[in-house]
């Protein structure tokens, strides 16, 4: 072999091509994992491209021998996938009660928001910033499987020194809350804020940012059932209005990860 | 060039794939009986696929139970009609693994294939699930015909879990090396594997 590395290209259909191979061999760390799995959301023929590499290398597990694991493997996913009867939470048609709950949640959520502005050292834990990977060691490793939670999510994403975007999610009711308090808008770029689903599908878009203020949002069940602890949140430049249809999502700014409160 | 492999090891049943499909959508449509169903047919299989990436019984174990639980939660992202629902559950652990390695719960690194305790082979791989025998023939004989390093590179990355830093690492190599060692391997590999889909069509 005489090529020399000029011949692997950064840009371009083969770049792009070979970008989705190592995605799926799982090469990629860091930003550039983000980056991909950001296509994955963005990028329908990105997304067809890894999976042409999937359906190709996954015969190789053939190879790998087969292995039994303990028997408490399977009562551990009986249970969770049994839920106590009462989980399943019935529309009562009683509003005025639900209200009630509603208010005081909300009254805990600003309590939580506010511990988190301060100095939260458990907010500050929870960042589980890829690119530093040293500091992936003090991420807590106590993530449950995937069990939805029922406590609220909270997540506190730095932006820039010393700014805080404040994301916070109520599980009862589906709905979250993206307080931008003390952001302002550069009048060129807006941030859109991305959920990292757990089980390595698709980023899905919580919306744009609205800087200096706290938006309130019920979230698609599709979205909602990926909201889980240990769910990582990306923010990502865009232009004004959020990622246009049909392109490539903007760069990460800014990273996060919800814990339980 | 390689020459061609051995006709390859027995190949799943049509009638096993047949009900591993079916117990897939019935679980879409929430019968959870299908997990047990389910379970029951690959678990010797995905097993040893998170073993190996993860190297560590506990940790494998973990992340065994985890795929089985979002299998449960998200049973309706499998499409039936696109692909063989074994080789779909074998992605989804593979990546299940992958993603745990990365987010730090397990020590960076799945051990090296020769220092790797011998696995409880309780399962003969003549017994599971198999893939596709015949893709497995043309990915064999694709990465056959890689230059030996670029070969064992993309082994490793499959097997082990290993990211371009850390074979970088392991060859004491600059990252810059090992990536372009790998990427003109791949471009290779992708070559390769069009002309094999080509001519797979042209029967």
């Amino acid at each position: 072999m005489t090529q020399g590395p000029t011949d692997t290209p950064e840009t371009g259909p083969d770049r792009e091509r070979i970008l989705a191979a190592e995605y799926s061999l799982g090469l990629l760390e860091g930003e550039e994992l983000l980056a991909a799995r950001g296509r994955m959301a963005s990028d329908p023929e990105f997304a067809a491209r890894r999976e042409w590499w999937d359906e190709w290398f996954v015969p190789l597990t053939d190879e790998v021998a087969g292995a039994e694991p303990g028997a408490h493997v399977w009562d551990a996913i009986a249970t969770q996938v049994s839920p106590p009867a009462a989980a399943e939470p019935v529309s009562t048609g009683a509003p005025a009660a639900s209200n009630v709950v509603l208010l005081d949640m909300e009254r805990k959520v600003r309590r939580w928001q506010w511990t988190a502005g301060l100095t939260s050292a458990a907010a500050a834990v929870a960042l589980a910033l890829f690119a530093t990977s040293p500091s992936v060691d003090a991420v807590p490793d106590t993530t449950p499987t995937l069990a939805a939670t029922e406590a609220p999510l909270m997540a506190s994403i730095p932006v820039g020194e010393t700014l805080r975007l404040g994301v916070t999610y109520l599980p009862e009711s589906e709905e979250m809350l993206v307080s931008a308090a003390g952001l302002a808008a550069d009048g060129v770029h807006d941030h859109e804020l991305w959920l990292v689903p757990g089980d390595g599908s698709a980023l899905q878009s919580l919306g744009v940012v609205v800087p200096g203020e706290e938006r309130r949002v019920t979230l698609a069940a599709d979205v909602a059932r990926n909201m889980a602890d240990g769910a990582s949140l990306v923010l990502t430049r865009e232009p004004i209005g959020g990622k246009p249809d049909g392109v490539g999502a903007g760069p990460v700014v800014a990273q996060g990860a919800f814990a339980a409160v | 060039m390689s020459e061609p492999r051995p006709p390859s090891r027995t190949t799943s049943t049509p009638e096993a794939r047949e009900a591993l499909r079916a117990a897939m959508v019935r679980l879409a449509d929430g019968d959870s009986a299908a997990l047990e169903e389910i379970y029951s047919a690959t678990r010797v299989k995905l097993f040893g696929i998170c073993y190996r990436i993860l190297g560590d019984r506990k940790e494998a174990e973990d992340a065994l139970q985890d795929v089985y639980v979002n299998l449960w939660q998200r049973a309706d992202r499998y499409d039936p009609q696109r692909a063989s629902p074994i080789s779909w559950l074998a992605t989804f652990a593979r990546n299940r693994a992958i993603d745990r390695l990365r987010t730090g719960k397990v020590r960076s690194g799945a051990v090296a294939v020769e220092e790797a305790a011998p696995l409880p082979d309780t399962s003969p791989l003549a017994d599971s699930l198999l893939i596709d025998a015949e893709r497995d023939a043309q990915i064999h004989k694709c990465l056959k015909g890689l230059d030996e390093n670029a070969q064992g590179y993309i082994r490793a990355a499959f097997f082990e879990g290993r990211t371009y830093a850390q074979l970088a690492e392991t060859a004491d190599v600059p990252l810059g090396t090992m990536k372009s060692w790998i990427r003109r391997g791949l471009m290779k590999l992708r070559t390769c594997l069009e002309a094999s889909e080509r001519e797979g069509s042209a029967q």
